[in-house]
């Protein structure tokens, strides 16, 4: 379970997320969707820890598998050196890293050092560090950025598949209204810090129309 | 990872191109087979060598976004920061031991006497555990390597030359008792005092814990 409640966030004296309450229930997909500096990246910088909210309470269950929006690595180890350190890090027990390489679509790169990876293959990487250890909840900020589109498809899968068979609470953010479409179960949309829809995707007729019309009520109010 | 880089590599070669030719020099002027001359000048190339060492450990991982996956994966502050100081203080006794050639050298030359160099590599060991130490610390502070590595030389040359001001009553007596030099001198007379180690060690604790408090309060920017 994923859980923000009235949390808030300032920086200098401008609030980046402003009362923003809402959950992820284990078995869920939940699109966060927002224009550019809405506060989707710091609402999960809360959830995570990385940031300490000025008001409210952020939780979840467990640990949490965590795809930053510009994933970064070691460059001198190899990507299965380096899933070996995060799962040290991570103190996991037994040896998951052939499992992460392979869900991750990368088992072929595991000797290959992470400074000579494409921005797509640092992605998947970064996918499979989230994924060590089976956490019960993910955040995933914008997951199938620089990625082609076979392995969008792959990844898209992946997750759904994250939510669907190991029961995990998933909460994702990107700017693709299709990719929302395509994994999610609930779309929450923050504008200008605040959350303006919490709605099931089953309840949008038009999502690209609602979302428009969503961030042009907000950003005129 | 810092062996990785080429930094320890050239750190080092240029210390001790540095060290054995101002070494050699005071051996030729003093006409006598001694090792105290090697520890001030030893120690005053630290002071330009430890920052180098320690500027990235954790300004790059916050300029890159690892230190989010590290924090996210669950890795405390405290640890976080032992853990970067044990590696830059290591890699620093590494760079520092060819320097154990000079004692070769000298037994070789003449018959010098063993107290002063065991108590002056003890001393040049806890000095370098000190200047990692406030390296880690200005390290802790910034996202960018230049700016870590000018604090921490600009703290390391503070405490090096806190002893010019002894002329001055009370605050001399007082800047005495901080000055790193002297605290060297000390170890490089073959006097292993235990006052001056546990300053050397308290210094140690104090960036520590005070480098650990500026990761955290990065949760507040």
């Amino acid at each position: 379970m994923i859980q923000a409640s009235g949390l808030i966030r300032r920086y200098g004296g401008r609030e980046a997320v402003r009362d923003v309450t809402f959950s992820v229930a284990p078995g869920e997909v939940v699109g966060f969707l927002g224009p550019n500096g809405a506060g989707k990246s710091t609402t999960m910088r809360l959830l995570l820890g990385l940031l300490r909210p000025h008001g409210g309470t952020a939780s979840i269950d467990g640990n949490a598998g965590y795809l930053p929006e510009q994933f970064a690595a070691y460059d001198a180890l190899s990507v299965r050196s380096y899933l070996r350190f995060i799962a040290r890090m991570k103190a996991i027990e037994g040896d998951d890293i052939e499992r992460v390489l392979g869900a991750a679509g990368v088992a072929d790169l595991g000797d290959r050092p992470v400074a000579r990876l494409s921005k797509g293959q640092r992605q998947r990487v970064g996918m499979a560090q989230a994924l060590l250890g089976r956490p019960g909840a993910y955040v995933l900020d914008e997951p199938t950025q620089g990625l082609d589109p076979k392995q969008v498809v792959e990844t898209r899968g992946l997750i759904r598949s994250l939510a669907t068979a190991d029961g995990a609470a998933v909460l994702l953010s990107t700017h693709l209204l299709a990719e929302v479409a395509a994994m999610c179960d609930r779309v929450i949309v923050i504008v200008r810090g605040r959350i303006v829809a919490d709605e099931p995707l089953g309840d949008m007729d038009d999502l690209e129309a609602r979302f428009l019309r969503l961030v042009g009520e907000s950003e005129l109010a | 990872m810092l062996w990785s880089s080429p930094i320890p590599y050239v750190v080092g070669a240029l210390f001790h191109l540095a060290l054995g030719m101002l070494f050699v020099d005071q051996l030729a002027v003093r006409r006598q087979a001694v090792i105290q001359p090697l520890f001030p000048l030893a120690g005053f190339l630290l002071l330009v060598m430890a920052p180098l060492l320690t500027m990235r450990s954790i300004a790059e991982e916050a300029r890159t976004g690892t230190l989010d996956v590290l924090q996210a994966a669950g890795v405390r502050a405290r640890p976080l920061v032992l853990g970067k100081w044990v590696a830059a203080w290591v890699t620093s006794l590494a760079v520092l031991a060819p320097a154990l050639l000079f004692v070769l050298l000298l037994a070789w030359w003449g018959d010098p006497d063993p107290g002063p160099m065991i108590a002056g590599f003890v001393g040049l060991a806890l000095f370098a555990a000190t200047l990692t130490g406030l390296g880690v610390l200005a390290s802790s502070l910034t996202s960018s390597q230049p700016v870590a590595a000018i604090v921490a030389l600009f703290l390391a040359l503070l405490f090096w030359f806190a002893d010019v001001a002894d002329d001055a009553p009370r605050a001399g007596s007082l800047l005495l008792r901080f000055s790193l030099r002297e605290r060297l001198r000390s170890f490089a007379s073959g006097a292993l005092d235990t006052s001056d180690v546990a300053w050397f060690v308290l210094l140690v604790v104090a960036t520590l814990v005070l480098a650990a408090q500026a990761v955290e309060g990065r949760k507040l920017r």
